[in-house]
C-alpha cells in the first residue's frame, strides 16, 4: 500500500466531481485530499491523493477514464 | 424554425430512427406526452402498467432489435421506479435512452412535488446521464445519449428534462452541443495471441455475453473449427451458439454442466471473449487459472485483469478482432483434444419420465415453439433449468437477467422482444415468485394482442432460496414458502389472457398443441418443491467440489 495522486481533466458541470467521488466509492476507496481548479474551455482539473495498491491503481484509472465526463485520467508524482 | 423542447425530443427520437417507446406518462412529462399524441404516425408509444416493466420492455426490445430501447417516464416515483431496470440493463450492458421528466427548473432543489433528484440516484448505474438546463442543449444531448448507449460497451443513458426547459423554445440555429469525450478503440496487437493459440495443445474458448453484444456469431463458430477448440458459455453468452454444434460444450461456472467443468479443468490455454469472469462464472479466482494460460478479449479494458489475472489482455472490439484472428490463424487439428470433448459431453439421453420435470418440460415447450422463438426468464430455479435443457438453436434469442439476477424482468423482456419482432411469440419461463412481481403486465401483453407463452413453474416455494436453505442452513426454510392460493389461469383470464393449470406431460402437449395467436397463454405447471437445480458448485468451489446428485 502506498499513496499516490491522480490527476483528472474533466468537463465542469455540475454533478461531474459526485461521479468520480462515486467510483472511488464504489472502490471502497477513501479520499485524502482534493484539489480542484477550473481550466479554460469549460474544463477542470482535479487532483486527488489516496491510498492503495498498484492493482487497485491501474483498475481506478480505468473506471475512472471510461467515464464520459474525463478527458484524461493519470497518475502524477 | 422554432421549436418547444418537447418537439426537440420527439424530433431527435425520430432522427435516431426510434420507431417504439415504452413507458408511463405523469405530470412532469406531459408536454412529451402532447408532442407523442400529435406524432402518433412517427412513434409509437407502448403504455405499461409500472415503469420498472417499461424499462425491463425497453431492454427486452433492445436486446433483440439490437437498436437502442427508449423509456419515457415522469418524475419522483415515476423516475425512481425505473431503478432496478436501469440498473438490470446496466450490468447486463444493454443500450437504453430514458427520459424522465422533472420539476419546474426554477423548483429544482426545493423539495418540490414529485421532484426526485434521478440523476444523483442514477449515476452509479448508467453509463452517463445529463440533466437539461437549456433548451438550446437538448438536440445535442439527444443525440450524445443515443452515441453513448452505442458506442464501445453499451449501456443505458439517462436525459432528466424540466418541465419548463419542455416548454422552452428555441431556434434550430441556436442549439449547442455538450461537451463530453468518446473513447475511441485502437487496433490491438493480436501477434503474441495468435502465437499462443496455435502453440496451445488443448485450447478453450470461453465465450460471454460480449459475443452476442457484438453480434460475433459466425466469428466464435469459425474460430472454434478453426483451432478445433470446444467453447463453453457463460450463461450471458449460451446463445451465443447453437446447442448443435458439435464444439458447443455448454455453460459453465456454478451451474455450468459437467463437460464444460472438466473442460476447463484440463485445458492449457483459456481464450475468454466479452466475458466478466463473475463469480457465478469463475468462482474462486485462484483456482480458475491455476494450470492454465488466459487470454481475455473485451471491448471494455477496466474488465481485464479486474476479477481474474490474465495472461494476455486485448482490449478490442470483438467482431473486428476475432475477423483479424482468424485471418492470422492457420486450420488447426486436435484429434485427442477432441475426442476428450466427445468423452465428456457424453450422448444426451431423453427423459424418460412421464411425469412432469423439468428435463422434459423445457424440451417438450421448445418442441412446440419452433428454433426461432426466442426465450424469456426470470430469476431463479426455473433460469437455471432453462439454461440446461431448453435447445437454443436461434442466436441471441434469449433475454435473460444475469448481473443483477432481477426477479420480475422476464414479463416485460417478453413484451418488448415480441414488439420488437412486430408481434411474434416469445417464451417466457418464469416462477410462481418472480411472476408475482410483475404480473400486473399481463393487461399490457392482452392489450397490445402479443401471443405470449408464459410457463410459470410452480413448486409453491422460492425454490433457489429454498434449495441454498436446504443444502447450507440444515433445511432452516425461513420464509421461502410461498403458501399462496394464488389461482394463476384465473388471474391470467380476468386481464383478459388464457390460463391452464398443467399437471401432466399430457396436458402440456395439449396445452401447446392450440396456442393462441394474438393473447397471452399462462401455464400454470405444477412441479415439485424440492426438484433442484444441478450440477451446482458450490460457491468457491471448483470441479472436484461439483453436486451432481441431490443427496439432501
Amino acid at each position: 500500500m502506498e499513496t499516490f495522486t491522480v490527476e483528472l481533466i474533466t468537463v465542469n458541470n455540475c454533478g461531474v466531481l459526485h461521479h468520480i467521488a462515486g467510483i472511488f466509492a464504489k472502490c471502497r476507496l477513501n479520499i485524502e485530499t482534493l484539489d480542484l481548479k477550473p481550466l479554460p474551455e469549460g474544463l477542470s482539473r482535479m487532483r486527488i491523493t489516496l491510498r492503495g495498491d498498484r492493482t487497485l491503481r491501474t483498475h481506478l484509472l480505468r473506471l475512472l477514464s471510461k467515464l464520459y465526463d474525463v478527458k484524461s485520467a493519470a497518475q502524477i508524482k | 424554425m422554432i421549436r418547444t423542447g418537447a418537439n426537440i425530443v420527439i424530433e431527435s427520437l425520430c432522427r435516431n430512427h426510434v420507431e417504439t417507446v415504452f413507458g408511463y406518462p405523469g405530470g412532469a412529462v406531459l408536454p412529451i406526452y402532447d408532442e407523442l399524441y400529435k406524432n402518433q404516425h412517427r412513434i409509437d408509444h407502448i403504455l405499461c402498467a409500472h415503469e420498472q416493466n417499461a424499462v425491463h420492455a425497453a431492454d427486452g426490445y433492445a436486446r433483440i432489435s439490437r437498436r437502442p430501447g427508449v423509456v419515457i417516464a415522469t418524475s419522483g416515483p415515476g423516475a425512481s421506479n425505473l431503478v432496478t431496470g436501469i440498473a438490470t440493463a446496466y450490468l447486463d450492458s444493454v443500450p437504453l435512452v430514458i427520459i424522465t421528466g422533472n420539476v419546474n427548473a426554477s423548483l429544482l432543489g426545493r423539495d418540490s412535488f414529485q421532484e426526485l433528484d434521478i440523476t444523483g440516484v442514477t449515476r452509479p448505474i448508467v453509463k452517463h446521464n445529463f440533466t437539461v438546463t437549456s433548451v438550446r442543449e437538448l438536440a445535442g444531448v439527444m443525440d450524445a445519449a443515443f452515441r453513448i448507449a452505442l458506442e464501445g460497451r453499451r449501456g443505458p443513458v439517462l436525459i432528466d428534462i424540466p418541465k419548463s426547459i419542455q416548454c422552452d423554445s428555441c431556434s434550430e440555429k441556436n442549439y449547442c452541443s455538450p461537451l463530453y469525450f468518446t473513447h475511441p478503440l485502437r487496433q490491438p496487437d493480436l501477434t503474441a495471441a495468435v502465437s499462443a493459440l496455435k502453440d496451445a495443445a488443448r485450447p478453450l474458448i470461453y465465450a460471454g455475453g460480449g459475443v452476442v453484444a457484438a453480434c460475433a456469431f459466425h466469428e466464435l463458430e469459425s474460430l472454434a473449427e478453426h483451432l478445433d477448440a470446444p467453447v463453453v458459455f457463460s450463461m450471458m453468452g449460451l446463445s451465443a451458439m447453437s446447442c448443435d454444434h458439435p464444439k458447443n460444450a455448454g455453460m459453465c461456472g456454478m451451474h455450468g454442466t459437467a463437460a464444460s467443468a472438466e473442460l476447463l479443468d484440463k485445458c492449457d490455454l483459456l481464450l475468454a471473449l466479452g466475458v466478466r469472469f463473475s463469480d457465478r462464472a469463475a468462482g474462486d479466482p485462484e483456482k480458475f487459472r491455476k494450470n492454465k494460460r488466459i487470454i481475455h478479449i473485451d471491448i471494455d479494458h477496466s474488465e481485464l485483469n479486474k476479477n481474474v489475472t490474465v495472461d494476455m489482455g486485448i482490449r478490442g472490439e470483438l467482431k473486428e478482432t476475432l475477423t483479424r484472428v482468424l485471418e492470422l490463424l492457420p486450420r488447426q487439428s486436435r484429434p485427442l483434444w477432441h475426442d476428450f470433448l466427445e468423452k465428456v459431453k457424453g450422448t444426451p439421453r431423453p427423459c424418460e419420465k412421464k411425469s412432469l420435470v423439468p428435463q422434459n418440460l423445457f424440451a417438450t415447450v421448445a418442441e412446440y415453439c419452433g428454433p426461432d422463438c426466442a426465450v424469456a426468464t426470470d430469476v431463479g430455479q426455473h433460469q437455471m433449468w432453462t439454461m440446461h435443457h431448453y435447445p437454443f438453436r436461434r442466436s441471441g434469442a434469449l433475454l435473460t437477467s444475469g448481473g443483477l439476477g432481477t426477479m420480475g424482468y422476464g414479463l416485460g423482456a417478453a413484451i418488448g422482444a415480441s414488439i420488437a419482432q412486430g408481434g411474434k411469440r416469445v417464451v417466457l419461463f418464469t416462477g410462481d415468485g418472480s411472476f408475482g412481481m410483475s404480473l400486473q403486465e399481463l393487461a399490457t401483453a392482452v392489450t397490445y394482442r402479443l401471443p405470449l407463452l408464459i410457463v410459470i413453474c410452480n413448486n409453491g416455494v422460492l425454490g433457489m432460496v429454498r434449495q441454498w436453505q436446504t443444502m447450507f442452513f440444515r433445511k432452516r426454510y425461513s420464509c421461502s414458502t410461498l403458501n399462496r392460493q394464488t389461482d394463476f389461469p384465473a388471474l391470467a383470464r380476468a386481464f383478459g389472457a388464457e390460463g391452464q393449470k398443467i399437471t401432466t406431460l399430457e396436458e402440456l402437449k395439449a396445452a401447446l398443441s392450440h396456442l393462441p395467436a394474438d393473447r397471452p397463454l399462462v401455464l400454470d405447471c405444477r412441479l415439485d418443491q424440492d426438484e433442484f437445480a444441478l450440477p451446482m458448485i458450490p460457491p468457491g468451489g471448483s470441479v472436484e467440489d461439483m453436486i451432481t446428485q441431490k443427496e439432501f
